[in-house]
């Protein structure tokens, strides 16, 4: 079927596109920034033009930005060297930590943050979604009223004020952890034991998250599921003799969560921007702290990762919920 | 077709074309498969002058609400001439388009849909003469309203002017929409399946006030439907559609009562009718019109057409005359000779 | 559902009345709860400095007894690390929240709105490109950069204001351009066009009307989200300096040790605040949104709290069989159906009884809002949540459909009674195969055959219907409007039910397809032996297709009787006006009249007769009584005074 195929084509190319775009937009950021310390470096009056010129090389500031048209191959430029390191992974040293490369800085910090993002998001997924559909199955009793305002005031909080508050009841009332990954210094019996810890300091985290979260799929769901459930397929099925649970299985489900899907995948932007508040209220070793950091730091190599990183998750994260779109709704990738 | 007895034709059309550029899939591209534009309208002729209505009818897909949007300047033709009042449509400037198209006007299908919901009445009525800059004065403006209300049967007109279009029933909201259309003063209406979206007891009064606006005001009527049966009793001629063609064109009562092109023999054995004592034998055709982007060879009806035979997969006819004012695209009435219905 | 339609047409999108949505937003709790939260912060801002207790600029002397000190009288939020308090804080903080708020959501509105409204009216390649602009902007996690770009430009209110105006306008543009699509599609702005408006004209009158109510709504929504932005940037310590805003005060409380020293009351307040805030401006925004976009009001799972009534109705048996009669399959008495409304119910069908038997083909005809599609949906007990059936009953092979308990209704429905919808576009699943769909009501009614088994027998009944082999693994939307119509006849045969009900199934198709259907199912249903009920407002199609025929008019039956005795010599007035307003191609030369007036709304219903307002015959009786049936011959009966022995006599 062509039609499918052509689907999947132009949603890839259009990933494709967008990173590009992302990685152009990213580098010329950076370059635009005022405030680089290589560039400041270099620019120093005290340093002899030999060390500035061995500076500049060192940082490929001598080369032009986009095109080389000075001589030499055009792709000899800033740009293309970029792209060129990138392409081996190399996205250069950090400022603050001389010793560390971006990508084993960021690397860690990303397994961190999914240790708390990939199960919260799992988490407010489902609970989500059953709360949506029960409320606009039930729509109008006080089941719904309840869940609609409980969405209602979850989405309303601010992330790191949820956080400051379970931090401060965990904390002061079930002695929980305030801070970081695991206990600092723990030497771990058995593996039990490192789990176990890794789960007491990984809990108050995930619930901030989760509930955040939770608020807009539950209010996303509960619309979407209240829109198909007026479908006249739903009056069909009824009319069918189907029981409730049956037509909720077989016709409601699936359709109603096609608008869920591409919500989640545009939510990625905000789970980033929430790790960054998670991050930042239980010192979280991950992404979003990391990103916080380096702008204290002008660390600009590693914010720069960062930043890039974050762009390829949310675009590939994007095509994932476009792919899976047109794998649930047949009208999309079919024409 | 010129008719001597009567004045120059108000609207002449001839050879009209309109294709569609084919949406090339990324295969397509890929595989440098050229795809052949759609034509939705194929080289359709007619005229109609002051007070007579004219019916053009067909399936959905036969192009008749693409000629319509040809002859209002609303899409460019890809070929032929529309000429109004003797000026020629498509190849007038901008401003000279504006100042020519008030003279036709539009009623469209949905009267639900086709009134801006958030305007009063007062003002539907007189955006034409405002966006033509004919308002005048507030004095002026007001009494043009009340005429053209009142021509399209709105009585008394006070009691609409500030009323929204929700507060009316379906047949008043077409009556503004006519009333909207009648106060440039137009001398042709193109009214798009006016009465399709209205209940039956609403109809006959709206295309009685059409047939109205015709005799009374002299006003050229081309009238787009899928309904012969409104057709009956309202217009002039008709010119039956068939995949972008005009396949039957005559005066109504002489097609309807002898139609020559075997497209439009179905047709009409097919309309319901009002009578369960009329035991007629409806001729249903198989399968439904092909898209016009498959176009067969040959005659376009012809793998439906019940009476084809060879020739018909290999030429396509043009409109042959039937009679003296009466003309069908089939390979069967080539020598003009118009064979009596079987049954 | 037509149901729905018949009591009120609301035109989704559409603003009906322009200055009735503020009041239509201040009428549902939600909209009231969210404007008045929002005006007592606006008047905590402009009001602070007045109602402060401290002023929180001024220099304090720092005890060190004063630091997190305990709410008291002086200070009845306590005071915060700096012994400052924590209230007069608070108030002030109002002032950045709204203040930042308001001017970034306006400036997200402004970019946002043009962007939409260009990309969406343009279209074509700029319309693609300044798409693709915002698709962008939405891949970009915006949080980082408004943390990157404030730490170096600096952390001015002002920076703040820009950097969230100028990341936040994404969402309003996707909006904007959406309903600035649709906008564009509508019928009045074609027929705008027709009339020779240019751009700017229908851009001015026609689209940014229809435009700007949805933009406020989004502006609510932007603003509380521009709150939360500034005061997360406020948090991770890149607000304002020179000014108070909440989220500084949390910032300075986290990581200044309040919550080691436990204190709630330099963190609960602040973060509350613009809890508040936001929420005000969600449940506004929620509740403009709503208004914009009613939804309908009932979905077709809500539980019906009346449910309950209808199965322990007891009724009167079912009328005894003539003897030397086949008892009629279906039976109607005093059916009665309601609507649900603001401030009570209305009646949409009035006492419609009649019988329907085995190999019987009726029709039931009407004019919009007749009440033909709700009796039908209400003797199969599908209406609508909202409407319910408050009288009668519906004898079903002598069981009263109404007081069936839901499994027994289950059992029966399909199996021996289904249903051909109007408009088969939407009444098949678009995400299941349309072979899949039969073989499910199949399955469902009998269980022991196989899958194999089932979908072999779908792909028969779709050949029976004209659907070859291959089509019946597609899905709805590669057929064609008969093709579906056609699908849904294979449906509702899947289970060969004793009854079929077919709701307008020829509307919207053209005359040939027309043909095409009505003899699929007529063909059928004398093959099957099946009671056919055909809903249609058609009159031609009843003709050549009906044995016998009812009229609806105003939620009752104004005539029934045999077709070809009702065609030939119709007695209501109604069913008489009716015929005449119809065209017939048979007798072109007829003249056709149309009936004065507009059929009745179901809120305005006359007190006698429903058609006395628009009948030429009616005198002072039809309007103060309602007109019982009179018996006219055999099979015959019709609803009108003019058929009463006495006025007969009398007149």
């Amino acid at each position: 079927m062509s039609g499918r195929g052509g689907y999947l084509a132009s949603k890839v190319a259009w990933a494709v596109v967008t990173l590009f775009v992302v990685i152009t937009f990213n580098f010329v950021l950076f370059r635009i920034l005022p405030g680089d310390p290589a560039r400041s470096v270099a620019k120093d009056p005290r340093l002899s033009p030999a060390a500035v010129v061995a500076l500049e090389e060192r940082f490929g500031l001598n080369l032009p930005l986009f095109v080389n048209t000075t001589g030499g191959s055009p792709l000899d430029s800033q740009y293309f060297r970029y792209l060129g390191s990138l392409a081996h992974g190399d996205m250069g040293q950090s400022y603050a930590y001389r010793d560390k490369t971006v990508s084993s800085l960021i690397g860690s910090a990303l397994v961190n943050t999914l240790w708390l993002v990939l199960p919260a998001e799992l988490l407010s997924i489902v609970f989500g979604v059953l709360l949506g559909l029960v409320a606009a199955w039930r729509r109008r009793t006080w089941i719904d009223v309840s869940a609609l305002s409980f969405s209602l005031f979850l989405w309303s909080l601010p992330t790191f004020f949820l956080g400051i508050i379970l931090l401060f009841v965990g904390a002061n009332l079930f002695d929980l952890p305030t801070a970081g990954s695991g206990t600092i210094g723990a030497a771990y019996a058995s593996p039990w034991d490192f789990l176990l810890d890794r789960g007491r300091h990984l809990l108050l985290p995930t619930v901030t998250f989760t509930l955040v979260l939770l608020g807009e799929y539950m209010l996303i769901m509960r619309s979407s599921v209240i829109d198909v459930f007026s479908e006249d397929y739903i009056l069909t099925a009824k009319a069918k003799g189907l029981s409730t649970f049956r037509i909720i299985r077989d016709h409601a489900l699936r359709n109603s969560m096609l608008p869920m899907v591409t919500l989640i995948a545009i939510n990625l932007g905000f789970t980033v921007s929430g790790a960054i508040q998670v991050e930042e209220v239980f010192s979280w070793p991950g992404i979003g702290a990391l990103t916080v950091e380096a702008v204290a730091k002008r660390d600009y190599p590693v914010l720069q990762g960062a930043f890039l990183l974050l762009a390829v998750c949310v675009v590939l994260a994007n095509l994932a919920a476009e792919l899976l779109y047109g794998w649930l709704d047949p009208r999309v990738s079919e024409g | 077709m010129a008719e001597p007895n009567r004045s120059e034709p108000t609207l002449v059309v001839e050879g009209l074309v309109k294709r569609f550029p084919a949406r090339a899939s990324l295969s397509d591209l890929l595989h440098r498969r050229r795809i052949p534009p759609v034509e939705a309208v194929a080289g359709v002729s007619f005229s109609v002058s002051g007070g007579e209505v004219l019916a053009i009818v067909g399936e959905s897909g036969c192009g008749k609400t693409t000629t319509a949007n040809l002859l209002l300047g609303l899409l460019p033709a890809t070929a032929g001439r529309v000429l109004l009042a003797g000026s020629e449509v498509g190849s007038m400037s901008r401003r000279e388009l504006s100042r020519v198209r008030r003279n036709i006007q539009m009623i469209f299908q949905d009267p639900y849909e086709s009134l801006n919901p958030r305007m009063r009445i007062a003002e539907i009525v007189a955006e034409p003469l405002r966006v033509h800059g004919e308002a005048g004065t507030t004095v002026e403006e007001a009494a043009r309203v009340r005429e053209a209300l009142t021509q399209a049967g709105m009585t008394p007109p006070e009691a609409y002017l500030g009323r929204f279009p929700f507060e009316l029933s379906g047949g008043q909201r077409q009556r503004v929409a006519i009333a909207a259309a009648l106060t440039l003063r137009p001398r042709v209406l193109v009214a798009d399946e006016p009465v399709s979206m209205l209940d039956v007891s609403i109809r006959a009064e709206i295309l009685n006030l059409l047939r109205a606006l015709a005799d009374e005001h002299g006003i050229a009527v081309v009238m787009i439907t899928h309904d012969l049966s409104t057709v009956a009793a309202f217009a002039d001629r008709v010119a039956v559609m068939y995949l972008g063609r005009i396949v039957e064109h005559g005066p109504t009562a002489e097609v309807l009562a002898d139609p020559q092109h075997p497209y439009t023999r179905a047709l009409l054995s097919v309309v319901p009718v009002p009578d369960p004592a009329a035991r007629r034998r409806p001729q249903i055709l198989a399968g439904e019109a092909p898209d016009p982007s498959h176009m067969p060879a040959g005659c376009r009806f012809h793998p439906r057409c019940p009476v084809a035979f060879d020739r018909c997969r290999s030429v396509d006819p043009p409109l042959f005359d039937v009679g003296e004012k009466h003309q069908a695209a089939c390979l069967l009435v080539e020598g003009g000779a118009s064979r009596p219905a079987p049954d | 559902m037509t149901a729905v339609v018949e009591v009120s047409a609301p035109h989704a999108g559409l603003v009906a009345a322009p200055r009735s949505m503020l009041r239509t937003v201040l009428r549902r709790r939600m909209g009231l709860v969210g404007a008045v939260m929002l005006l007592i912060a606006l008047f905590v801002a402009v009001f602070a400095p007045l109602i402060a207790p401290y002023d929180p600029f001024a220099n304090v002397h720092i005890s060190i007894t004063d630091i997190y000190h305990k709410p008291s009288a002086a200070h009845l939020l306590g005071t915060d690390d700096g012994g400052k308090d924590v209230l007069s804080s608070l108030l002030y903080g109002a002032r950045v929240s709204l203040l930042v708020g308001f001017s970034a959501a306006l400036m997200s509105l402004l970019i946002g709105g043009v962007i939409g409204i260009v990309s969406g009216y343009r279209g074509g390649r700029l319309g693609a490109s300044l798409m693709g602009i915002t698709d962008f902007f939405l891949v970009i996690p915006d949080l980082a950069l408004q943390i990157v770009i404030v730490a170096i430009a600096g952390q001015s209110l002002v920076n703040i204001i820009l950097v969230i105006g100028a990341l936040g306008w994404t969402t309003t543009a996707r909006v904007v351009r959406a309903q600035t699509l649709s906008v564009r599609e509508r019928k009045f702005v074609f027929r705008a066009r027709a009339i020779g408006a240019g751009d700017l004209h229908i851009l001015r009158r026609h689209v940014f009307p229809q435009v700007l109510p949805l933009m406020m709504a989004n502006l609510v929504l932007v603003i509380s989200l521009a709150i939360l932005s500034e005061s997360t940037l406020a948090f991770v310590g890149l607000g304002d300096p020179t000014v108070i805003s909440w989220g500084s005060m949390l910032n300075f409380a986290f990581s200044r040790g309040a919550i080691s020293a436990g204190a709630w009351w330099a963190l609960i307040p602040p973060g509350m605040a613009i809890v508040w805030v936001v929420l005000a401006t969600t449940l506004l925004g929620t509740a403009l949104e709503e208004a914009l976009n009613p939804r309908l009001k009932r979905h077709h799972l809500e539980a019906d709290p009346h449910a309950e009534a209808d199965r322990t109705r007891v009724g009167p048996p079912p009328p005894l069989p003539t003897p030397g009669v086949e008892a009629p399959i279906l039976q109607v008495r005093g059916l009665s159906v309601e609507f649900e409304v603001e401030g009570g119910a209305l009646r949409a069908v009035d006492d419609v009884s009649f019988d329907l038997h085995r190999g019987e083909t009726i029709g039931l005809v009407g004019e919009s809002g007749s009440g033909k599609t709700t009796t039908v949906l209400g003797l199969l007990r599908l209406l609508p949540p909202g409407g319910r059936t408050v009288a009668g009953q519906v004898f079903f092979d002598g069981e009263d459909l109404l007081s069936l308990e839901d499994a027994e209704l289950r059992a029966v429905r399909w199996s021996r009674l289904s249903l051909v919808f109007q408009g088969a576009m939407n009444a098949l699943n678009p995400v299941r195969q349309v072979g899949d769909q039969v073989a499910e009501a199949i399955r469902t009614h009998e269980p022991q055959i196989g899958k194999a088994a089932a979908a072999a027998r779908a792909t028969q009944l779709l050949e029976r219907v004209g659907i070859g082999r291959r089509r019946g693994s597609e899905y709805p939307h590669t057929y064609s409007g008969g093709m579906r119509q056609r699908a849904m006849i294979a449906l509702a045969l899947a289970c060969n039910p004793d009854v079929i009900v077919a709701d307008e199934p020829t509307t919207a198709l053209d005359v040939m397809i027309q043909a095409q259907i009505m003899e699929l199912l007529a063909g059928l249903s004398r093959e099957l032996g099946m009671g056919t009920i055909l809903v249609t407002h058609d009159l031609g199609v009843v003709a050549s297709s009906c044995d016998r025929v009812l009229v609806m008019y105003g939620g009752r039956i104004a005539e029934e009787g045999p077709a070809t005795a009702l065609f030939g010599d119709p007695q209501h007035p109604y069913a008489r006006l009716l015929l005449a307003s119809f065209p017939d191609i048979a007798h072109p030369e007829r003249e056709l009249r149309g009936i004065p007036g507009t059929p009745p709304r179901l809120d305005d219903m006359p007190f006698g007769c429903p058609f006395a307002p628009r009948c030429p015959s009616a005198f002072d009786r039809c309007r103060t009584e309602r007109p019982p049936d009179y018996p006219i011959g055999e099979g015959r009966r019709a609803a009108c005074f003019l058929l009463d022995p006495a006025e007969a006599r009398r007149g």
